[in-house]
């Protein structure tokens, strides 16, 4: 063959690698896009106005926690062809499938609430009363899912992280020196002050917010609705891969954004940061109120998903958006019913939002290491996964992430009974 | 009142199924699975607990 025929030969390879990958990628993306949802949005937020970028390099040790640990749901899917709750039903008993269940139910629903809070709190800034925005986050959920086709939804989710990414140009406008970024990012640090409860605390939600049940549960339910084969695995990785990477860009700029304008000011959550950029930048403060707003929405749509998967996998019901409503009764019975309620309780009076807001994220990583075990656990039975069970490498890095979740989580409940401990 | 009763007589039918399929764990218990999951009881009874006592004094 001729130097320009391996050039064509080359050439089209790459554009048909590409086409399969655009059809392949997009599971790995959202749920990682939608992992920076509005408590994780909340989260870079305070994290950047409390410590400044001293943080930026634990963000970017997250992302390969984040992806070593969602690839595993990928190969999951793809070879056992059934979801997480199934899976974990069927291969350690009734007792762990509903304990599992069950935590996914609980965490699902809390942090729905917080979806909602984020999604009202953001629109508030532009004078829409919460009701309207509780009304509006039902129409687009209801009206993306009831297409009953996965890739209509799957597109339309694909524009909402396409939207997420609005924090980038906010982080290019305040023009960060590329000298404090690199050393905050490539060097180790913690802030003046030391490792205190507080920063202790922020380390611990950044880590909830960065890979949470819900994720495993979604990623491993998406895969299998798809379709994805055990041949589509490497491309579902590269799929899984851009979306940590798009997850770490999204928390790094945010973090810049609040850290170098905020710094030392008080921010409670999200849409205070918003409201408190506005004056020193309108369009800052609205790239952040919108792209918390998205970022709810996100976040709403992956995890009432994540729940009514489950549901349907184990009690046996129809479960894909492939299927219309009257196929799937139940499923979309569910969907709107974790909607409707998640919705309701923000538009309550009174009720305790900040509490649940705070407790969400720390639960989710408390609740974390069951759901890692069982998946590393799944992973090693050869039965079932055959020549993609975990290597010794993919074992070394997921149990090492499993056992450092479970020492700081252990540490975070010492310190909740001994608030001094660390000051 | 009727049709609550026969709801929840329908979940309570669908759970007894649940729990009848997924009677015995399928994966083979090799001693990391078993101590993997008396780790996890240990673990989780003590965090939980610790968790829902943090939320308890923060709610009062």
């Amino acid at each position: 063959m001729d130097f320009p025929s391996r050039v064509y030969y080359g050439y089209r390879r790459a554009l048909k690698a590409l086409g399969l990958f655009f059809a392949i990628a997009g599971p790995g993306i959202i749920v990682m896009v939608a992992d920076n949802d509005a408590g994780g949005i909340t989260t870079y937020t305070t994290t950047g106005a409390q410590t400044g970028l001293h943080l930026l390099w634990f963000l970017i040790l997250l992302g390969p926690v984040a992806y070593f640990v969602q690839e595993m749901t990928v190969r999951l899917g793809a070879v056992t062809k059934r979801g997480h709750a199934e899976a974990i039903f069927d291969s350690f008993g009734a007792f762990w499938g509903w304990f599992s269940l069950l935590d996914l139910v609980v965490t699902d629903w809390l942090t729905m609430i917080t979806e909602f809070i984020g999604m009202t709190a953001a629109l508030s800034i532009f004078h829409v009363p919460a009701w309207v925005t509780v009304l509006i986050a039902w129409a687009i959920m209801g009206a993306m899912i009831t297409s009953g086709r996965y890739w209509t939804w799957e597109k339309a989710a694909l524009v909402f992280c396409v939207i997420n990414l609005i924090y980038v140009p906010a982080a290019f406008m305040i023009h960060p020196t590329v000298h404090e970024v690199l050393y905050n990012s490539l060097v180790p640090h913690f802030p003046p002050g030391g490792l205190t409860n507080d920063l202790f605390f922020l380390l611990m939600a950044n880590i909830g917010t960065t890979i949470a049940p819900w994720m495993l549960f979604f990623q491993q339910s998406s895969v299998v609705d798809k379709g994805m084969q055990e041949k589509d695995i490497a491309f579902g990785k590269l799929d899984t891969a851009i979306g940590a990477l798009l997850t770490v860009v999204v928390a790094m700029v945010l973090i810049v954004v609040t850290g170098k304008l905020l710094y030392g000011v008080q921010v409670d959550d999200a849409a205070a940061a918003a409201v408190k950029l506005m004056p020193i930048s309108r369009y800052i403060g609205t790239f952040v109120a919108v792209g918390l707003f998205d970022a709810g929405l996100l976040g709403a749509i992956c995890i009432s998903l994540a729940s009514s998967w489950a549901f349907g996998e184990v009690f046996g019901w129809a479960h894909s958006l492939n299927n219309n409503v009257r196929e799937a009764p139940w499923f979309y019975a569910y969907y709107a019913f974790d909607l409707l309620l998640a919705g309701t309780v923000v538009l309550i009076p009174g009720a305790p939002l900040v509490l649940i807001t705070l407790f969400v994220q720390v639960i989710a990583t408390t609740l974390l290491p069951a759901a890692l075990v069982f998946l590393i656990l799944l992973l090693n039975d050869e039965k079932t996964m055959g020549p993609y069970k975990n290597t010794l490498f993919e074992n070394a890095a997921n149990i090492g992430i499993t056992v450092l979740i479970i020492v700081l989580s252990t540490a975070y409940g010492v310190t909740t009974l001994f608030p001094n401990l660390l000051k | 009142m009727k049709l609550l009763a026969a709801i929840w007589n329908d979940l309570a039918t669908r759970v007894r199924a649940v729990n009848e399929k997924y009677r015995e764990p399928r994966i083979p218990m090799t001693p990391m699975v078993r101590m993997s999951l008396i780790g996890l009881r240990v673990y989780l009874f003590t965090l939980v607990g610790l968790m829902l006592f943090k939320f308890v004094m923060l709610a009062r």
